[in-house]
């Protein structure tokens, strides 16, 4: 099989995974950014006062932890057009990974707050700070520098969560893997290239993930 | 007994050891002393190869502990090595702390053991707390389980980092008590300590170390009395105005 | 109409059943392989021997740095390239195995690494060899630390084992894919789907906190 490994192949499909690559990253990016702001609202209405805004945010982060992202995803792809809401595919696609990952940063959010003891805030309350200076000077900043790494961890799992996409006929990373597969013949190029592709996200976030870390380091538990 | 000759070591450029000569006799009883950073802790750790040196030679019961032919598990079966923070295994009762080496290292059977360890730990006044986990014994309690513990393997060395130094001052008093009695009993020891009475009554020498040096060696009475050098004199009045 | 579907969904329950078995399947036999590899990976991730570290390690980071979707793909249609030809099934345990032994292979070292270095130099001091430190000393401490997420890393399995139904496992996300082409009420379908999916994974997720609340317990007392 590798002797026989053909590089003119992937040369030939090359501006495919590019497309497919780029397609990929802003797949991820969008998904990421919408995440995390779902996260963000998540989280506070799982800490509100309000027993009904708990109820709600629990019961969607405990069905997203407890159900598998394909199936939410085919839950949406298959379901939405029953309601009548007829969505492109890639829109529903990126729906799906935001309603996932945007629970998963919720609790990430809500650990890292939870995280931080409770002798500091009592220390804001004492100085006069109120709920909002608190939140800005001593909660919130803390908050970041625990929850970077895995906060980060989650980006990764989105971006290779689209993988999934493919299989809703989405042209991204994965799906030039299967093109070259059912068009060619070649599966070991095609999902190897797809592999090597998505390792150069890996490390590139991995990478980024350090740098960030040196930059807060000063938020380090002893 | 043990035997030091130049030994040196580095962490990267800091030399923590310098050029060591010592010789411990068999029954010695030796307090090593210093201010922090001497060196203290890292020669008495060398001597069971808990850290590695460099250069010179280091000579136990006449084997080579640094050679990389010796069988350390001979060397470390014959020394009791008691830490600053007892490291006990918390999982296990006293009586498993204490067995555990016997049984694996000794290949003495379980209930052998299992004997020799409610013998030793009565002798170190724990007789009745054999089934009772780290965590439901106090320091000095916990402390005196790790004596013990060396003590089952019937070593001929007993080795002491700063043993009393992070027990609470009450309980510092029933670990040296089972340290004065087993120097009385003939053990030969090493002891990294600030516990300046308990070196005076049953230290054969003092070794005082400074900056990786031994600066004075000599009995207790002579080194309290009248320290022979400069940084001696300096350590002494430091330590004894608190 | 709504009514009607219902009724032929409840009339396919049992093909439901059926999926939900073949998940349990799946899951389970790489819950079994996977562990037993992760422990040894682990053991050798944490251990002295630097190549097998690094090795190890490599091996961690292709499988985490890739979506298993991706990884499923290459078994099932590249393998038998090198001869090693297989089935849907097999191809799923062993592509799942692989997943989850490197997560746990981590999970491990962690555990193991977390023991205090205290305990292996009296375990050392006391002649005790580097097999006996492991297996009395440092690994009952370690399960301590490895026991909630290891189960949490079983939540995960069952997630992850939807996606083998992509090469045709008929798994439960399977199930509600075929059943969907003949029962087109996505939101019923998948609806049961999610159901099944949090009959398996809610009850262990919460194994997994109440596991956690306890070791820390246990720790504090320490």
């Amino acid at each position: 099989m590798f002797e026989t490994f053909n590089f003119r192949i992937i040369l030939e499909y090359m501006p495919l995974y590019g497309q497919c690559f780029l397609a990929t990253l802003w797949l991820s990016g969008l998904s990421l950014f919408g995440a995390i702001v779902v996260g963000i609202i998540s989280c506070a209405m799982r800490l509100s006062h309000s027993r009904i805004l708990r109820s709600i945010a629990g019961v969607y982060i405990e069905s997203i932890r407890s159900t598998p992202l394909l199936a939410q995803l085919y839950f949406l792809y298959f379901g939405l057009p029953t309601i009548g809401i007829m969505l492109p595919e890639w829109v529903t696609g990126v729906i799906a990974l935001i309603l996932n990952s945007g629970a998963y940063y919720a609790e990430i959010i809500r650990a890292g707050i939870q995280a931080i003891h409770f002798g500091q805030i009592e220390a804001g309350i004492a100085s006069g700070l109120s709920y909002f200076q608190r939140m800005r000077y001593i909660i919130l900043p803390q908050a970041l520098g625990n929850t970077i790494r895995p906060m980060l961890g989650q980006a990764i799992i989105l971006v290779k969560d689209s993988s999934l996409l493919s299989l809703i006929s989405i042209m991204e990373l994965t799906r030039a893997g299967q093109l070259l597969t059912s068009e060619r013949f070649m599966p070991t190029e095609g999902f190897l290239t797809t592999a090597a592709f998505y390792l150069i996200i890996y490390y590139m976030l991995k990478a980024f993930s350090g740098w960030a870390e040196k930059r807060l380091i000063f938020q380090e538990e002893h | 007994m043990i035997s030091f000759k130049n030994v040196n070591k580095w962490y990267g450029d800091l030399h923590v050891l310098n050029k060591i000569d010592l010789e411990v006799a068999q029954g010695e009883v030796v307090v090593v002393c210093g201010p922090s950073g001497s060196g203290k802790s890292t020669l008495i750790r060398c001597i069971n190869r808990l850290e590695a040196i460099q250069k010179g030679d280091l000579v136990v019961d006449d084997m080579n502990v640094h050679d990389k032919k010796t069988n350390m598990t001979k060397i470390r079966a014959e020394i009791g090595f008691i830490f600053q923070s007892f490291n006990l295994y918390p999982h296990m009762t006293a009586l498993g702390n204490v067995t555990i080496a016997p049984i694996r290292v000794r290949k003495i059977p379980k209930e052998e053991a299992e004997k020799l360890g409610r013998e030793t730990l009565t002798r170190v006044g724990l007789g009745d707390r054999v089934d009772n986990y780290p965590a439901q014994l106090s320091g000095g309690q916990q402390q005196r389980v790790a004596i013990a513990r060396g003590l089952c393997m019937r070593p001929k060395i007993m080795l002491f980092d700063e043993p009393t130094s992070a027990l609470d001052p009450e309980m510092i008093n029933e670990v040296l008590d089972v340290m004065r009695d087993l120097a009385k009993g003939g053990m030969t020891m090493m002891v990294v300590t600030h516990e300046m009475g308990f070196a005076r009554e049953v230290a054969n020498r003092v070794v005082f170390m400074d900056e990786g040096q031994i600066i004075e060696v000599a009995p207790p009475n002579d080194f309290f009395t009248n320290p022979q050098t400069d940084r001696g004199k300096y350590f002494l009045s430091s330590i004894l105005t608190h | 109409m709504w009514s009607f579907y219902f009724n032929e969904l409840m009339r396919s329950l049992p093909f439901f059943l059926k999926g939900l078995w073949m998940t349990v399947a799946v899951a389970g036999l790489s819950l079994i392989f996977g562990t037993i590899i992760g422990f040894f990976g682990g053991i050798m991730r944490a251990g002295r021997n630097k190549p097998a570290r690094i090795i190890v390690g490599a091996w961690v980071d292709l499988i985490r740095g890739t979506p298993f979707l991706v990884q499923i793909f290459i078994i099932f249609f590249i393998l038998p390239g090198i001869g090693i030809e297989l089935e849907a099934f097999p191809a799923a345990v062993v592509a799942l195995t692989n997943l989850t032994a490197s997560f746990i292979c981590e999970i491990v070292a962690s555990g193991i690494l977390a023991v205090p270095k205290g305990q292996r130099e009296a375990a050392t001091a006391s002649g005790l060899s580097y097999y006996e430190q492991l297996r009395f000393i440092v690994l009952p401490q370690a399960m301590r630390s490895i026991l909630p997420p290891l189960v949490g890393q079983y939540v995960l399995l069952v997630k992850d084992s939807s996606i083998v139904s992509a090469i045709g496992v008929v798994d439960i996300t399977r199930v509600g894919w075929l059943t969907v082409q003949r029962i087109p009420e996505g939101l019923m379908v998948f609806g049961l789907v999610g159901l099944l999916y949090f009959a398996v994974c809610y009850p262990l997720i919460n194994l997994s906190g109440y596991l956690e609340r306890r070791m820390t317990v246990v720790s504090t007392k320490l």
